[in-house]
């Protein structure tokens, strides 16, 4: 479902991706781990089109995105940009909830605005979904009087309004209290044993070896290995996971 | 596509309602014309004072003098009514040639330049200039002892070039004709160059200053027509002969105290009559007689400053999504307006838009002159809150705003101006209170607004304290209020809850 090819990135001067591959197969779910600024978020968000790449392609369903020399992308490219978030919804770090809308607002503005839909299916759906994720109760409250967790909560169904095909979590759970982890965690499960297809970038390492599929390993702009959790956290072969998970367990 | 729609139609709206009231105002100037729209409209500075044109001491909402009487006489051979027309004294001229009025009739002394700009009628009075001293003044006794001395006088008066053309005087120019001899009773000026008739009422009766030497270098007041008026001229002309062979002329310049010896030359017969008008301290007009023309005045002061901020905020809006999201043309245009509007001051561009733009065929009314500079000046300003604001809304907003598929546009509308105008309100809340203050600047384009009446009252009774505190007062009473607003909001901003 999504091929990323040869993808070279810089920011500025400096090279981050010297030529990257990964190959995403519908309903499967990869976790990337890595050191920090080893490149995860960039690769998410190239996905998405919120970085843009100088070199190699992304293919989305069918739909290509090709190298973006110019700091400004042309229309033919912010169509396929367009379409590709309208398959491929996405959750940040940070939940990025719009702050002066209600919480039932942020999750109904873009199926409305952006798909056309009628308010009174959207708000149906809206109220679903927060039943799903156990937030009735909150439908009127604004994203300041949320707690994290339900928050990124909030941020998850706002994305899943809009029926995506595919998920991209980037780093959902880093900036929660540990309290409110697991609350996020156990609704992205959910989805994954639905079948999403599922791009996350995480440090849960339990999580990983739980739900993935495939774990990818990043260091330096570089995936350095890949494989199936048991076999990348049992016995990985290369030197630069072996450092990178020795740090992250032994915490 | 709705708010961007309805911002278009209110431009729209902004721009016929310009051309509306630029085409409300009188142009053409022909006797015909006067005598259709039944009233003579002539220009003149209230703010000059006695005896030219001034507010009656006893009742402020009416001008007298002895340029009123004369105008009302020549209006009244052309069979109409005679209208006033307030402006100030420095900007006349050009007013007059843009055609704010028919004629101008106010001590214009008739000198070769203005001769090159305007026609005039036949002298209806002769000046003298007076030199003007303090009591104690011993060194100087005529123009020619000023060499290193501090001189007043008014700004484009005929004094004034006298002063320049002797060299090594220090001039100070002047816009009212009440300052120069203030500042010399204080010590500020050692001495006051003006026509006799100005010394004659301000200086005269004031104990710490007296006359120096004789009146010297007679000039000519005239009627000031504009150049292609030529008919008018001829009627003037002929109304002013009749009114001096009628005696009628010289009545009004007895009337004012306003005769001398020199008169002669001018006028024909000499007759008794009564003394000049003169001030009674017991006479001034108790301190609620002026509160119809301050409120007049306030009122405008609203009228300008809301208008204005209205053009100012959607502009402001305009030239900062140009700024921020446009491409190079307009992008590099808004952020090129910005910072010439914020990098001149106000005063220059109000004066290019009322007086400079006449010369390129576009002539504004005072009204539209007034919020056209008003609004533009603080959309500059306005547009910096606005991206100041929308800086300050986390980059994240934008991507989650994208990432959900919504387009540029449509995150702007919903996602970051909603944001962005919350936190910019306080900050626009402030500017509104100072453009309620930079409003009064718009006296200078013909506007008789708060301040401009202050001045105008102040300049003839003297009452500049009790008045001053009142108009003080009154810009208080609208600008407090604004004030909290802007507290409420920024309170509101920093509270939990939305
Ligand atoms: N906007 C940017 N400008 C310059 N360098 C950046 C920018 N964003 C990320 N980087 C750099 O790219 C590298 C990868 O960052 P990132 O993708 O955020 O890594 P990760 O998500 O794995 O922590 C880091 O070295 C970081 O400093
Ligand atoms: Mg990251």
């Amino acid at each position: 479902m999504i091929q990323v090819r040869n993808l070279h990135k810089y920011y500025g001067e400096q090279q981050l991706f010297k030529g990257i591959d990964l190959d995403v197969q519908k309903g499967e779910v990869v976790v990337l781990i890595g050191p920090s600024g080893s490149g995860k978020s960039t690769f998410l968000r190239c996905i998405n089109g919120l970085e843009y790449f100088q070199e190699g392609e992304i293919h989305v369903d069918g739909i290509e995105l090709h190298s973006i020399e110019r700091v400004k992308p042309g229309r033919k490219d912010l169509e396929a940009i367009r379409s590709i978030r309208l398959k491929v919804g996405m959750v940040f770090q940070q939940f990025n909830l719009f702050p002066h809308m209600t919480v039932l607002g942020n999750i109904i503005e873009a199926p409305v605005k952006v798909l056309g839909l009628g308010k009174n299916p959207a708000v149906e759906n809206a109220l679903a979904l927060l039943k799903r994720i156990n937030l009735e109760g909150k439908v009127n409250c604004y994203p300041g009087e949320l707690s994290g967790g339900e928050q990124q909560r909030v941020a998850i169904a706002r994305a899943l309004a809009m029926k995506p095909e595919a998920m991209l979590f980037d780093e959902p759970t880093s900036s929660l209290d540990p309290e409110t982890v697991g609350e996020v965690l156990s609704v992205i499960k959910g989805l994954v044993d639905e079948g999403m297809t599922t791009l996350i970038a995480t440090h849960e390492m339990g999580f990983a070896r739980e739900a993935a599929d495939r774990v990818v390993v990043f260091d330096k702009g570089d995936i350095v290995e890949t494989g199936p959790p048991e076999e990348i956290f049992t016995s990985p072969k290369v030197e630069r996971t072996k450092t990178f998970l020795g740090r992250i367990l032994k915490i | 596509m709705k708010n961007s729609f309805r911002i278009f139609s209110l431009l729209i709206g902004l721009v016929l309602f310009l051309s509306w009231t630029v085409s409300s105002q009188p142009r053409e100037t022909s006797i015909d014309k006067i005598k259709k729209r039944g009233y003579l409209l002539w220009g003149s500075d209230a703010e000059g004072g006695a005896p030219y044109v001034f507010p009656s001491p006893e009742d402020p909402s009416r001008l007298i003098g002895f340029e009123v009487d004369l105008a009302e006489a020549v209006a009244k051979e052309l069979g109409v009514k005679a209208r006033q027309s307030q402006n100030a004294w420095d900007s006349l001229i050009p007013a007059l040639k843009r055609g704010d009025f028919d004629i101008v009739l106010n001590g214009v002394e008739i000198t070769p330049q203005r001769n090159e700009e305007v026609l005039f009628s036949v002298p209806y009075y002769i000046y003298t200039e007076q030199l003007v001293v303090r009591k104690e003044e011993t060194a100087i006794r005529d123009i020619n002892d000023l060499k290193g001395k501090k001189a007043g006088t008014l700004s484009g008066a005929v004094a004034q070039d006298i002063l320049e053309g002797l060299g090594g005087v220090d001039v100070r120019i002047y816009s009212g004709q009440v300052e120069p001899y203030e500042d010399l009773a204080f010590g500020r000026l050692d001495a006051v160059l003006l026509d006799l008739p100005i010394a004659a009422y301000y200086a005269k009766p004031n104990p710490k200053l007296k006359y120096a030497g004789p009146p010297a270098g007679e000039g000519f007041y005239g009627i000031a027509i504009r150049k292609e008026d030529t008919g008018l001229k001829k009627t003037v002309d002929e109304i002013l002969g009749k009114l001096l062979r009628s005696g009628e002329l010289k009545k009004i310049h007895e009337k004012w105290g306003l005769w001398n010896e020199t008169q002669e030359k001018l006028f024909l017969t000499v007759e008794e009559s009564a003394g000049p008008v003169i001030i009674e301290e017991s006479k001034k007009a108790p301190l609620h007689t002026f509160f119809p023309m301050l409120l007049k005045g306030a009122g405008i002061t609203i009228f300008i400053s809301v208008v204005s901020m209205a053009l100012a905020v959607t502009l402001g809006l305009v030239l900062t999504i140009a700024r921020l999201y446009g491409r190079p043309p307009f992008s590099s245009t808004a952020t090129a307006y910005i910072e010439i509007y914020r990098g001149t001051p106000l005063l220059i561009q109000l004066y290019i838009l009322y007086y400079g733009l006449p010369n390129i065929g576009i002539s504004l009314s005072p009204v539209a002159a007034a919020f056209l500079g008003l609004g533009m000046n603080y959309a500059a300003y306005e547009a910096e809150i606005y991206r100041a604001g929308i800086m300050s809304v986390p980059k994240g907003q934008m991507e989650a705003a994208s990432s959900l598929g919504m387009t540029q546009p449509q995150a702007l509308r919903r996602i970051i101006l909603p944001q962005a105008l919350r936190i910019a309100t306080p900050g626009i809340t402030n500017d509104f209170i100072a453009l309620f203050k930079d409003s009064s600047l718009v006296s200078v384009i013909a506007m008789v607004e708060l301040t401009k009446t202050y001045s105008i009252l102040a300049a003839t009774t003297l009452r500049f304290f009790e008045l001053g505190l009142i108009v003080a007062f009154l810009y208080f009473a609208m600008s407090y209020p604004l004030s909290l607003l802007a507290r409420r909001l920024e309170n509101k901003l920093k509270g939990p809850g939305r």
